[in-house]
């Protein structure tokens, strides 16, 4: 069913008789979306844009000041049929177009009504400012005179050969990263070496501002560069502050690059920013790698790579958000208006569909547009939920009052808001006059799905720990006697008893004494001999010392032997440090390293403040539980608990399960090792499966996932939001 | 859409200008009659909570007594003296400087007048809603508590503030009549009064909204200003008219060319009806328009239209009543006009016109949206059973109608002005009203208009007994228990009236009393030539008067001696109303002024009300219940139904004129450009 498109209005007779014109300053530009024509209106003097449709493009062409709209109408419905605009949407632009001081008509001017609308407008301002207060934008200075005189110095960067120079830039920075990966890993993330205290925060604030000033730039340039190229447009007139996240930074009115033609130079003039960003960031990367850590030099380059990589990919480049990436994308897919679009062909789905109402007026005109628009709606959607909650924990994180006035001001936006005004339009729209109680129904039906889904149909409630494997046996291989280390086996291979030894050392000097033992010996034998043929009363005394020496030749053998050193049993030989040790003395006694039992393993798993007590509330011992080996997801077996330690511990098993190396568990600072839990937890001892056992290796970090029943979805998210708030904030 | 026509010729006459009043008129009209939106909006409702709880009522009774105390204190005043007072009165309003107290005075001086020069005391409880009146609330007055009366104390002061004072009532009769009855009271306090007719020239009508009190239809008034305005072009506002003045663009306006003097105070008479019911619908001036090839349009449309099938070519929606085109009807169409040039190529404009000529065959029923007099298509109310003669249809639903009864084919006419009561009223400086009923409507008065309602207490205690909605199955057996309840009341030498909702329904009501061999009178928009005698009869012993709802409103029915002791006027309401207010309306004819009186009401499943605003889950199961032999349904919740359509039906009325608003307010923000309209 064709839209409701009535031709006649009843308030034509007010418009019917004027006889407006475009103003005569204005320019017009052409552009195509999605192979229709479109006329961009633009009045120079105040840098104001008026997207036109092809039929209304025609109407407004032919307003010349001398025939009326009526006439102008009559010609259009002539030429133009069914396309032609209805007396409603002639009311409609002419009421817009007036609206923007873009027509003038032998009218005395409503003055009333012009300070209405600058009042609204104003008001509306204000209001999106409270209301968004990510986004919330003051206007200081004129640029465009600066970006005039410096265009033809900086305009090549937009160039090719800029480009050229960008991609060796960015490769080197971003080789430098991946070869300091290390560095960044060694100190757990990027965002743990962001410094958090009132210095560190300045530092980063200032290189933030910088970044983003030179990012602003980048669109003020390029914008300039291809006006002047193309002649048309590429003024930039606003310089100003906008706040991020209640933080001012500049920004730049690149709005002019509407005017652009060509979608491909609006795309570049919209992905400069980042653009130059990115090649700051490679600079920086480089100056990070090759100063020292601790100088103010290393940390502000830091903060630039930082700043300059991860907030603009995560935010400008990202089209979910309204940053310079959503309107890349909006303007190379060809649908403008991306966001208010697809949530509006979202909303005209539901009214269809869901609430039925057979008159809902679809914009969309092709299948391709509509996937688009419902993808992006409903990622957009998602995503800026997620992004939201993570924001404001974050920041609660690091400072409370704020973050908690952000997560009421968060909520009342994003939450309260949008359901009063749509209970309002339950209750009230027209649109669902004939309707309303389905609407009613379905959206009560949904909601009491929903609830029902999460509070009453129970789903499986399950937690999770790390854990590490370690052998049930393991034999620590010590030096059994002093010795240079000559050869040895790998770190974590296999061994056997019988097999090439684990340490092949060497003792010069041990040698020696043996042989000058064997010597001795060999000395008092012939002298036994001699003496039994000869002085029998020495022999007595001989026999005791040929004793004696073979005695000592036999520990001095011991040890010589002992400097080989077997597996004890089969399993794994782990000696991390043992490639250093070539060469070198050790003294008897000394730990090498150790060899543990291959063929049967067990699990620790350390479960924190959250799990742990439900673990051992809930669970006993015996009760089986799932595992996957980290970094293999795909994989998984199954185990049982064997010993659940109730008692609060803080000494990990291995530093591998805390934070510092990538573990689950925060780890105090003070502890150099890594092993000194933050807060204690609960140890849990799984034994693995005998198929299991077969695939793990000792030293493996595990996932291990506790089945704790079926409890309802929303249960289970009230008890973790709690928690959340609890630990994070100590409520 | 009420159309009246520009008058052709313009009289022009100069009488003595009158720039205040003009400076006044323009300097009004700049004042914006928004509706509040956003906060301001949800602080005007919960304001609207409040208001009701305000014991207004007793108030006004208490001042009404402390008047009619005072009142006594010139009883044996000499007419001189008298005068002096008036005097004094009249120049205390005109220079606003009257206290309180000095309008207490006042309505106890315009008591006495009354009584000395009408022969008519006001009673306490007329004194009372004197005083709301000039508190500026709606107040309701039982009907036959004497309205006319009431008007004339807070229209006197208004008349001594000298800035003129608007009595609107629904129709140039009851104009014409009540101020020629008051006048003498008017002329006794120094105040000339006078009644604007439909048939007046301009002079007069000038010199009618000069004298200090006028009397005048909503429908006059409205269009006499929307004239005004088409006189005054684009000096729409004080400010531009000034401007235009300067630069010298100015055609001359002054006072002469108008007719108005500015809208300071309005009293509405029958408030409801006038500023809820009819509010929505836009007065319209329109002037030429004979296009003979749309005229012609509407023929070729019909013609289309009957060479469709229903349900294959078209679907309807009798409950919102619209006819939606298949695809296949849409082919057919466009097949069918394969050849025919102009407007005809468009497929919207084609399927408009045809969607038009269906609707006109299908949905719309002769006596009942409409009648047939004189060769013309004449619009009947259905909300009140009225006739309304200068309605049209709009969007060439009147010629497609037109075209359907086969007379002569009106072109649709060009607009030159258009504003609809609701807006028109809101830009009285001042606006009272009342009615007989109108406490339905409180929250409606409250959002649009930001007048409380009071409801004053009858003279005489009302002795007028209600039966219980008696609810059959089918219209059928509904109409025979109306034929025998008529019979019975009829035998026991009592009038009755009863009211229909449409006038087919009270010809088929007649036609079946006249079966049953009742003689009856019918009153309705085709018979009502004879109003006044039928009405003025209906009160006589054993007299059955058959009526649409509204016929004959503004006149009492009279009694005879013999009737008041059988019990007095019965009233059989045949359906309820959409809303509850025009149920009332019929019931207040009977039992006036103490008389005793009855109502009895009888409704069916088939009635409107439930087919289209009840919940249909009810409707069904009360369809399985078994009823009586009569076709009569005796559970309770077959009358709850009945209350439940008619709270939802008003409800959505309240919001459709609502909407009807919001739009106005929206159109005005987008024609700004296109300069104010009021």
């Amino acid at each position: 069913m064709p839209p409701e498109r009535p031709t006649f209005s009843e308030s034509w007779y007010r418009v019917e008789s004027l006889r407006p014109r475009l103003r005569s300053t204005l320019q017009t530009y052409r552009q195509h979306f999605r192979g229709q024509v479109y006329h961009v209106v633009q009045d120079p003097t105040n840098n104001s844009f008026f997207r036109v449709g092809p039929s209304a493009y025609h109407f407004i062409g032919m307003l010349d000041g001398q025939r009326s709209v009526g006439q102008v109408w009559d010609r259009c419905n002539e030429r133009l049929g069914d396309q032609a605009p209805t007396q409603n949407e002639v009311i409609q632009l002419l009421g817009q177009l007036y609206a923007s001081n873009l027509i003038q008509a032998e009218l005395a001017p409503d003055a009333e009504g012009m300070f209405n609308r600058y009042r609204k407008r104003v008001n509306r301002e204000i209001g999106s400012y409270l209301m968004n207060i990510l986004f919330a934008r003051i206007p200081l200075l004129d640029p465009d005179r600066f970006l005039d005189r410096w265009v033809k110095w900086v305009g090549w960067f937009f160039s090719p050969i800029g480009f050229a120079l960008w991609v060796c830039v960015v490769g080197l920075g971003l080789y430098q990263v991946v070869t300091h990966a290390d560095r960044i890993a060694m100190a757990g993330g990027l965002l743990d070496m962001v410094n958090w205290d009132a210095e560190g925060l300045g530092l980063l604030y200032l290189s933030f501002i910088g970044i983003k000033a030179i990012h602003e730039l980048g669109h003020g340039f390029s914008c300039k560069t291809f006006g002047n190229r193309t002649h048309s447009g590429g003024e930039v007139h606003t310089i100003g502050i906008m706040f991020l996240v209640g933080m001012p930074v500049p920004y730049v009115d690149a709005s002019s690059a509407w005017a652009f033609r060509s979608k491909w130079h609006r795309a570049v003039v919209g992905m400069a920013g980042m653009y130059v960003e990115l090649f700051f960031a490679a600079i920086a990367a480089y100056v990070w790698a090759i100063t020292g850590q601790g100088s103010v030099v290393n940390a502000v380059a830091f903060n630039v790579m930082f700043i300059a990589s991860v907030s603009t990919l995560l935010f400008n480049a990202n089209p979910l958000l309204r940053f310079d990436g959503y309107y890349i994308l909006s303007d190379l897919l060809e649908i403008p208006n991306l966001a208010q679009r697809s949530s509006e062909y979202f909303y005209y789905l539901v009214k269809r569909y869901a609430f039925g109402v057979k008159r809902a007026i679809d914009r969309t005109q092709t299948p391709t547009e509509r996937v688009w628009l419902l993808i992006y709606a409903m990622l957009s959607t998602v995503y800026r939920f997620f992004i939201s909650i993570r924001i404001i924990l974050f920041i609660a994180d690091k400072f409370f009052f704020i973050g908690a006035l952000m997560a009421i001001a968060g909520i009342v936006g994003w939450v309260v808001v949008p359901m009063g005004k749509f209970v309002n339009y339950l209750a009230t729209s027209h649109e669902i006059d004939r309707v309303r109680t389905r609407a009613i129904g379905a959206i009560v039906a949904s909601l009491t799905a929903g609830v029902l889904g999460l509070a009453v149909i129970p789903a499986p409630d399950r937690g999770r720990a790390e854990g590490v494997v370690e052998p049930v046996r393991f034999a620590m291989i010590a030096m059994g006697a002093n010795g240079f280390i000559e050869g040895y086996l790998p770190d974590t291979s296999y061994v056997t008893p019988d097999g090439q030894p684990l340490i092949v050392a060497s003792n010069p000097e041990l040698v020696a004494q043996r042989d000058q033992a064997r010597s001795e010996r060999d000395k008092t034998y012939y002298e036994l001999q001699q003496a039994m043929q000869d002085e029998p009363s020495l022999q007595q005394s001989l026999r005791q010392k040929l004793e004696a020496l073979d005695t000592k030749l036999g520990h001095l053998n011991e040890q010589l032997a002992s400097l080989t050193i077997h597996a004890p049993f089969k399993g794994l030989w782990v000696s991390p440090q043992i490639e250093s040790s070539k060469g070198v003395y050790l003294d008897r006694g000394q730990t090498v390293g150790m060899v543990a039992s291959d063929g049967d393993l067990f699990i620790r798993a350390v479960a924190d403040q959250r799990l742990g007590p439900r673990i051992a509330h809930e669970l006993h011992e015996g009760a089986q539980v799932e595992l996957r080996v980290r970094g293999v997801p795909t994989e998984h077996f199954k185990g049982r608990i064997e010993k659940i330690l109730r008692a609060g511990q803080t000494e990990l098993p291995s530093a591998a399960l805390g934070y510092r190396v990538g573990g689950n568990i925060a780890v105090s600072k003070d502890d150099r090792d890594g092993k000194t839990a933050v807060e204690p937890f609960t140890e849990v001892h799984i034994r693995p499966d005998p198929e299991a056992i077969k695939a793990l290796r000792s030293g493996q970090r595990v996932v291990v996932r506790f089945d704790l029943g079926q409890r309802p979805l929303g249960v289970q998210w009230y008890r973790s939001i709690l928690q959340t708030l609890q630990s994070r904030f100590r409520i | 859409m009420t159309s009246a026509s520009l008058p052709t010729s313009q009289t022009v006459s100069q009488p003595q200008p009158i720039p205040s009043g003009l400076w006044r008129t323009l300097s009004r009209s700049g004042v914006s009659v928004k509706q509040p939106t956003g906060v301001d909006a949800f602080w005007h409702g919960l304001v609207g909570y409040f208001v009701p709880l305000w014991p207004r009522r007793s108030i006004h009774m208490r001042r009404a007594r402390r008047i009619a105390e005072l009142s006594k204190k010139y009883v044996n005043l000499s007419d001189a003296r008298m005068n002096e007072e008036v005097a004094s009165l009249r120049e205390l309003f005109c220079r606003e400087r009257e206290k309180k107290s000095d309008v207490d005075r006042a309505f106890a001086v315009v008591r006495e007048l009354a009584k000395r020069e009408l022969g008519m005391e006001p009673y306490v409880v007329q004194l009372a809603a004197a005083s709301a009146i000039e508190a500026g609330c709606i107040t309701e007055l039982a009907t036959g508590e004497g309205k006319t009366l009431v008007a004339t104390l807070p229209a006197a002061i208004a008349g001594w503030r000298g800035r003129g004072c608007h009595v609107v009532t629904v129709n140039d009769y009851l104009a014409q009549r009540d101020a020629q009855w008051m006048a003498p009271l008017y002329k006794r306090c120094g105040l000339s009064v006078a009644a604007v007719q439909g048939e007046m020239k301009n002079n007069e009508r000038r010199s009618a909204y000069l004298a200090d009190v006028t009397y005048c239809t909503n429908k006059e008034v409205t269009a006499d200003f929307l004239r005004d305005r088409l006189v005054m072009g684009a000096s729409k506002t004080l400010a531009s008219e000034l401007v235009r003045q300067v630069t010298g663009l100015s055609r001359g306006l002054t006072g002469g060319q108008l007719v108005m003097r500015g809208l300071e105070c309005a009293i509405v008479d029958e408030a409801d009806s006038i500023l809820i019911d009819e509010a929505v619908t836009p007065l319209i001036i329109s002037g030429g328009g004979t296009n003979k090839e749309q005229s012609d349009a509407f023929g070729v449309a019909a013609e289309l239209a009957r060479q469709l099938e229903r349900g294959k070519h078209y679907k309807v929606d009798f409950k919102y009543r619209e006819i939606e085109l298949t695809n296949a009807g849409r082919e057919t169409v466009h097949g069918l006009c394969e050849g025919k040039a102009g407007l005809w190529q468009g497929a919207r404009r084609r399927e408009e016109l045809v969607r038009q000529a269906l609707s006109a065959l299908i949905l719309f029923e002769r006596d009942r949206q409409y009648v047939v007099q004189e060769g013309k298509i004449v619009i009947v109310d259905e909300y009140t059973g009225r006739v309304m003669p200068d309605r049209t249809w709009r969007d060439g639903l009147h010629q497609a109608v037109e075209v359907k009864e086969g007379v002569e084919v009106n072109a649709p006419k060009d607009t030159l002005a258009r504003v609809s009561f609701q807006r028109f009223f809101r830009m009285y400086r001042k606006l009272a009203g009342m009615t007989g009923t109108a406490a339905e409507a409180w929250r409606e008065f409250w959002q649009v208009y930001d007048l409380p309602v009071v409801t004053i207490p009858t003279h005489r205690p009302c002795v007028r007994s209600y039966n219980k909605d008696r609810v059959f199955v089918d219209a059928q057996t509904k109409w025979h228990a109306v034929a025998q309840e008529v019979r019975k009341v009829h035998e026991a030498q009592r009038p009755v009236l009863v009211g229909t909702r449409s006038v087919a329904q009270s010809e088929q009501l007649s036609r079946l009393l006249t079966e049953q061999g009742l003689s009856h009178q019918v009153l309705n928009a085709v018979h009502h030539e004879k109003e006044a005698q039928v009405v003025a009869e209906a009160g006589q012993p054993g007299r059955v008067t058959v009526a649409t709802n509204m016929a004959g409103r503004g006149t009492d029915i009279k009694l005879a001696k013999s009737v008041n002791e059988a019990g007095g006027l019965h009233v059989i309401a045949c359906e309820r109303h959409d809303s509850g207010r025009v149920d009332r309306q019929l019931f207040g004819r009977c039992a006036r002024q103490g008389d005793p009186g009855s109502v009895s009401v009888y409704v069916s499943l088939d009635d409107e009300l439930v087919v289209r605003y009840a919940w249909q889950w009810l409707k069904w199961m009360l369809g399985r219940i078994k009823a009586d032999d009569a076709g009569e349904l005796r559970s309770p919740s077959a009358r709850r139904l009945f209350h439940a359509a008619q709270r939802r039906a008003s409800r959505i009325s309240l919001r459709q004129r609502k909407s009807v608003l919001k739009h106005d307010d929206w159109l005005e923000e987008y024609l700004g450009f296109a300069g104010r309209e009021d």
